[in-house]
């Protein structure tokens, strides 16, 4: 049954801060071990939207479903089971470490807050063997958050957020300040994650490359709305939304066009 | 011959770095940043410096400037349009950096004086050259107007906080290329902005670019984007040039085991859904790369012999390379 149901349903979802609406009616389905990438620029509400599902923002009307039921509310008791079921990743991960906790520490951290009974024992076994699922080493595991480069950074934050098998992960420009060589080894690694445990992503990006790599289905983003929205595949080989088109041709390849860039520029205004 | 072969034929050019090695302190802790970096622009040529992080790109083309880490030493050769960077005097170089080097930066922001209106920004090169204020004022409304900024007038009287990134680094462009320099250093310049944004202010750079005749080095981690703009690219690891190559060649016939790989690890947009090939461990700087090739502890293709000393540049189907076994590199 559990197959059935969709691991993360959003409806109508309406974000305002003051007089701007940042998230304007925004609905999607996300299935168990699927991968939906939201693609948006700056002022789109693709981060907005993000938080909301994470419970850092509260929407200002629409609904979260997790599994089948709704999430709401910031009692303790809420943000826990949000939690239990999905777990974000930033950009970089750097703030959400303490500094003065060894990364081991603190992936073990929220093992330790959502499955108490579990032994010291059992919970050093379950870090070292996330340890290793996402490649690293003991060494790393025992050093401060400062001493990490970024890509490690980002392994150790996923590290934690699998740590009590979530269904869902938002990962919110995750791999956009990594360096190309490091970036291949992030995506890599998800993909075996997602083959190997059957979590759900929720990828979200400006970077239409990475998605079409991390992704089956997408939705496209400008000014709060969902302009377009299908296959990734699909939308990348035939846009029909002059924004999406935009987006696509704005993209540097050998013998790029910069003139059809701007005629693309000229056809959404117009569009408007 | 084309006219701008013929030019440059007889004028230097816009940029010439010449065997640039460059290191801090000495002795047992003397950290070496740069090696024997040989990089050339010439006059109205894009020029795609790309590399990861610690690759030395941006101490590079900051060398142009003649501005160097606080202790470095530096030997080689560095000539802008002419003048000898490296022996040039405070002075001389304060010239250099007023009428014939400028350079643009990843955010605009960090550029730019926050309290200072737009029009200061855009008339105080011009005024220290002892261009009269009227004449100036009107050069900078001018230069707003080419760079697409709305209600250019009404612009000048801003301040910086009231711009948007990508129109900001608009004002930052147009004052860059307000004293006409012959070089133009770009360093990461669309990095920060949006895609769409990204590719309108790419297309006024290079109409602006070609429009002066001026010679751009555009530094960056994109290889696409430098392939996609630049007449020639140079590939940057560890401190040295490991590959130059034109910008259409690098696609088709990367040859250097290193330029494969990063094509191989970005996913592409177009075409064929590819798998994607990670390259193991991490970007080395100098100082902490292995003898001999600074790649080989990464790269698929090393033996002993990449050990024994760093690669020789050398000649591989249109590319410069430096590798001992270019002719294994095939996509």
């Amino acid at each position: 049954m559990t197959s059935e149901t969709p691991v993360l349903s959003v409806s109508s979802l309406v974000k305002r801060f003051g007089d701007v609406t940042a998230v304007d009616g925004v609905g999607f389905e996300l299935m168990p071990g699927a991968s939906l990438g939201i693609v948006g620029e700056s002022g789109s509400g693709k981060t907005t939207t993000a938080r909301i599902l994470a419970g850092l923002d509260e929407p200002t009307s629409g609904t979260v479903l997790l599994a089948g039921e709704p999430v709401t509310g910031r009692s303790r008791r809420a943000r826990l089971h949000r939690a239990r079921l999905l777990q974000m990743i930033f950009q970089d991960p750097y703030g959400s470490f303490d500094p003065r906790q060894t990364i081991a520490e603190s992936v073990a951290e929220p093992i330790r807050l959502h499955l108490p009974d579990l032994s010291g024992a059992d919970r050093r076994a379950r870090v070292a063997e996330l340890l290793d699922q996402v490649g690293l080493s003991e060494r790393a595991g025992g050093s401060p958050p400062r001493e990490l480069s970024g890509g490690q950074r980002q392994r150790a934050a996923i590290a934690r957020a699998l740590g009590i098998r979530p269904r869902v992960l938002v990962l919110d420009e995750a791999v956009a300040a990594l360096d190309v060589s490091i970036q291949a080894q992030i995506l890599t690694l998800l993909d075996s994650l997602r083959r190997d445990t059957g979590i759900a992503y929720v990828f979200v990006s400006h970077d239409l490359a990475v998605v079409r790599h991390i992704t089956d289905t997408a939705v496209v983003m400008r000014h709060g709305r969902i302009v377009e929205r299908g296959d990734t595949e699909t939308i990348l080989r035939d846009p029909q939304h002059p924004y999406t088109r935009l987006l696509l041709d704005s993209i540097p390849v050998p013998g790029w066009d910069l003139d059809r860039v701007a005629r693309d520029r000229r056809a959404l205004d117009a569009s408007r | 011959m084309t006219v701008l072969e013929k030019e440059s034929a007889i004028r230097p050019d816009a940029l010439g770095i010449d065997g640039l090695t460059l290191g801090i302190g000495s002795g047992a802790s003397a950290v070496p940043l740069l090696d024997g970096v040989t990089v050339r622009v010439g006059r109205g040529e894009t020029v795609g410096l790309v590399g990861e992080s610690g690759s030395g790109k941006s101490l590079t083309a900051r060398a142009a400037l003649g501005m160097f880490p606080r202790g470095a030493r530096a030997t080689g050769a560095v000539t802008v349009a002419g003048v000898d960077v490296l022996a040039a005097g405070r002075a001389a170089l304060r010239d250099l950096r007023r009428t014939r080097a400028s350079m643009i930066f990843q955010d605009p922001r960090a550029a730019i004086n926050p309290v200072r209106r737009v029009g200061d920004y855009l008339t105080e090169g011009l005024r220290a050259r002892g261009v009269p204020s009227r004449e100036a004022a009107a050069t900078a409304l001018e230069l707003l107007e080419q760079v697409g900024i709305r209600d250019p007038r009404g612009a000048l009287r801003r301040h910086p906080h009231e711009f948007s990134g990508g129109m900001l680094q608009r004002v930052v462009i147009a004052g860059a290329l307000s004293t006409e320099p012959d070089v133009l250093l770009a360093d990461e310049p669309t990095t920060a902005l949006d895609v769409t944004t990204q590719a309108e202010v790419i297309a006024l750079l290079k109409e602006m670019q070609r429009t002066r005749g001026t010679g751009m080095l555009f530094v960056t981690h994109d290889l696409d984007l430098a392939a996609a703009i630049c007449d020639r690219v140079y590939v940057m690891y560890a401190g040295r040039i490991v590959e130059e190559a034109a910008g259409t060649a690098l696609f088709s016939a990367p040859a250097h085991p290193y330029t494969k790989a990063l094509l191989e690890a970005s996913p592409p947009v177009h075409g064929d859904r590819t798998e994607i090939k990670a390259i193991k461990g991490r970007p080395r700087s100098l100082a902490e790369a292995p003898s001999g090739c600074a790649f080989r502890d990464r790269c698929p293709l090393a033996g002993d012999d990449c050990a024994a000393s760093v690669p020789a540049t050398r000649a591989h189907g249109t590319s410069a390379v430096a590798c001992v076994r270019p002719e294994e590199v095939a996509r």
